[in-house]
């Protein structure tokens, strides 16, 4: 990425922190800031692929049977004791 | 209650089942869970059910479909938080009889006074009466 870098203050795991700067001092990451800006951003693609991933199984559904479904446990939920049915 | 005076929904506590559907991609099980949550009913999915779905299909695609289910925005996780609570799920397996992630669901849905959404009610309604409260059961089923 070619835009500024926005500095940020973290806490982090002892051990992690360890890991990330013996990869610096390996020559493998550039800094310890490089380390965590690879981690978030491959949390970024994860996060993405499985959200995707949901949208494609779940805009194959057949929506009057997922409805039908939700009213039935809907109807079974509407006839439990109410300390069951609000807070 | 919440802040406005609205009556706040009582979660559901996500049984194994359910999550082993996920973890399979049902498509009418995932979208009901998604629809449900943006519906803004709360979810509870304790996270032993979540390790019997994950054992049950042992492929990266179930992994991450199971990982969704933390990214809906009114679904949360229930943890074993401390040895009390740990010690509290055995006494849950001492008097059911049931497998740990099953016992999970059970003890969850009993601290929190919640039913247990499933796909297997007869399953639920045999252990009904173990615990000192009754156990609710929301079944989910397609009447046609």
């Amino acid at each position: 990425m070619s835009e500024r870098k926005t500095r940020l203050t973290v806490t982090i795991d002892p051990h992690l922190a360890a890991y990330a700067e013996r990869l610096v001092e390996a020559g493998k990451a550039s800094s310890v800031s490089a380390v965590v800006n690879d981690a978030l951003s491959e949390r970024i693609e994860r996060d993405r692929r499985i959200a995707k991933r949901w949208k494609e199984i779940t805009s194959q559904a057949d929506m009057a049977r997922v409805e039908r479904m939700i009213a039935h446990a809907e109807a079974q939920a509407a006839q439990l004791p109410v300390q069951y049915r609000f807070r | 209650m919440s802040e406005d005076g609205g009556a706040i929904p009582t979660p559901w506590i996500v049984d194994a089942g359910v999550l082993i559907a996920v973890a399979r991609a049902d498509t009418a099980i995932m979208t009901m869970i998604q629809e449900l949550d943006a519906r803004g009913r709360p979810l509870v999915i304790p996270v032993l059910a979540i390790t019997a779905a994950s054992l049950d299909m042992r492929t990266d695609e179930a992994s991450e479909l199971l990982e969704g289910l933390e990214r809906l925005g009114n679904t949360q996780t229930a943890s074993l938080r401390d040895a009390e609570q740990a010690v509290n799920l055995a006494s849950v397996i001492a008097r059911t009889r049931l497998d740990p992630w099953d016992a999970h669901v059970a003890a969850v849905a009993d601290a929190a006074v919640c039913p247990i959404l499933t796909l297997d009610g007869e399953k639920w309604r045999q252990h009904a009466g173990d615990l000192d409260e009754p156990l609710h059961i929301i079944e989910i089923a397609d009447p046609g």
